[in-house]
């Protein structure tokens, strides 16, 4: 028998230089964790509106990573998964208010969006509320998008502070995770130069580069060198939002 | 130090546009003090701050509409991209058909999401900034609320701003939720200036609630 299948998950977060002219730390957040085969990540964009978007993005990501990774220790049936997430999303949601609260905010402060995945070794899913994408990708290239959501402008969108936000979570079903396979969360900023033109997959001038490197590089090394590609100043010219890549590949 | 990922392609795919339309007063008042020369200027200052952004000078898409002459309203050539941006230059005289200009703004900015819409390309919320030095010499109240109505409906943020002392700005501020600012001392420049940046601002906000604009200090009268 084949040995499990093993993740490489690399994560880095730059602030846009809207942020660094002003000198505000990046409201983007990621976290994620690896047990085994199975794989939970998640990356928040605190809202630029909110005061306290960074706090809402970092709490919410940590939150969802952590208790997702308790409930999914086994794999879940699709209608289970989708009741998990929403549950795991709103139970971080409740926590977040009484957070709020103690401080005298209103959860609006610590508006985000959210964009995950969970993928054990009997399945795997996208969960997703507003705007950021997530991509699967397996061994032959074909992907599988989760896109934004957004009003009718390019700069509207949802957030797990509304209170209708889980008429707008989605979960997409992706195949059983196979080796080469690779995972790609990302928030708004990271967007206009990792998909591509038909936003229907990455941007392989982007994404292939940096993926040949991944394959051989150590974690950290490999997370700062992520880092070194978002915080680059050519994304000026494109973006001034801030910018988070989680890749997860599966060797 | 961080270590360099070779060949990385960094390129913007997402072709999202930031449209703007400029409503400005030609009527014959202008002439007074320069006002008309100091506002040709200023359209010279914006065409170099939104050429000198990368972000802008590709995102943002503008289009002048004036009025003045015999109750006639103008729209000054095709919207086009802000890198492509060459301000026209305009004449004074005549009467202040507001209401009108501002109605074929909001027609403009809708027939211009439509476009953009069937081509597939996103773009951020358009900006109508209104300038004027007097008062509307045509029936303004129904565009007004239209204007209002249409703010309120996240379609568009209208600026209206009045220049110099004989601007009514009660009327102005008929066509924003915001209310009317007034120009201090005809800083032109400086208010464009700070529209150029206002676009990125645009770009960079996050969500449907009121879209933050940066201080207005630079060229607003302070209210007393």
């Amino acid at each position: 028998m084949a040995a499990p299948l093993h993740w490489q998950v690399f994560l880095a977060s730059a602030a846009g230089s809207h942020h660094l002219e002003s000198a505000a730390p990046c409201q983007d957040a990621g976290h994620y964790l690896v047990a085994g085969t199975t794989l939970v990540g998640v990356v928040c964009d605190g809202a630029g509106s909110a005061s306290h978007g960074r706090e809402g993005a970092d709490f919410v990501a940590r939150s969802i990573a952590q208790w997702l990774h308790e409930t999914a220790a086994d794999a879940l049936a699709a209608p289970v998964a989708s009741q998990t997430i929403a549950a795991v999303l709103e139970r971080a949601r409740g926590q977040l208010e009484a957070l709020a609260l103690a401080g005298a905010r209103s959860l609006r402060d610590y508006a985000c969006t959210v964009v995950g995945c969970l993928a054990t070794a009997g399945n795997a899913f996208f969960f997703h509320l507003g705007d950021g994408y997530a991509v699967y990708r397996d061994a032959s290239g074909a992907c599988t998008v989760s896109p934004p959501e957004n009003g009718e402008f390019a700069d509207q969108t949802y957030f797990l502070s509304e209170a209708g936000w889980m008429q707008h979570l989605r979960v997409t079903i992706l195949p059983v995770p196979q080796r080469g396979c690779l995972i790609g969360l990302m928030s708004d900023g990271t967007a206009p130069f990792a998909i591509n033109r038909r936003r229907d997959g990455f941007f392989a001038p982007f994404i292939d580069p940096v993926v040949n490197y991944l394959r051989t590089a150590a974690p950290d090394e490999g997370a700062r060198a992520l880092l070194g590609v978002l915080a680059d100043e050519k994304t000026f010219a494109i973006t001034a939002d801030d910018k988070t890549l989680l890749l997860a590949l599966a060797a | 130090m961080s270590l360099a990922i070779p060949d990385v392609a960094l390129i913007d795919n997402s072709d999202e546009r930031a449209p703007l339309v400029l409503v400005l007063d030609c009527s014959g008042s202008m002439l007074e003090e320069n006002k008309v020369g100091l506002l040709n200027d200023g359209l010279k200052t914006l065409e170099a701050e939104l050429k000198n952004d990368p972000i802008t000078a590709r995102c943002g898409r503008v289009l002048v509409i004036s009025f003045g002459g015999d109750n006639n309203v103008e729209i000054m050539g095709d919207w086009t991209d802000a890198m492509d941006f060459t301000p026209p230059a305009l004449m004074a005289g005549g009467l202040t058909p507001l209401g009108t200009a501002m109605k074929c703004a909001l027609d403009e900015v809708e027939s211009q999401k439509a476009q953009m819409r069937s081509a597939g390309v996103s773009y951020k919320r358009p900006i109508i900034m209104l300038l004027s030095d007097g008062e509307p010499t045509d029936d303004w109240r129904p565009v007004a609320a239209d204007c209002k109505n249409a703010e309120s409906a996240h379609k568009v943020n209208v600026m209206a701003i009045g220049i110099g002392e004989q601007a009514n700005g009660q009327i102005l501020g008929a066509f924003s939720n915001k209310g009317a600012l007034n120009l201090n001392g005809l800083k032109f420049k400086e208010l464009f200036i700070w529209l150029s940046r206002s676009i990125q601002a645009v770009s960079r906000a996050t969500s449907g609630t009121t879209v933050q604009l940066n201080p207005v200090d630079s060229w607003a009268q302070v209210q007393t």
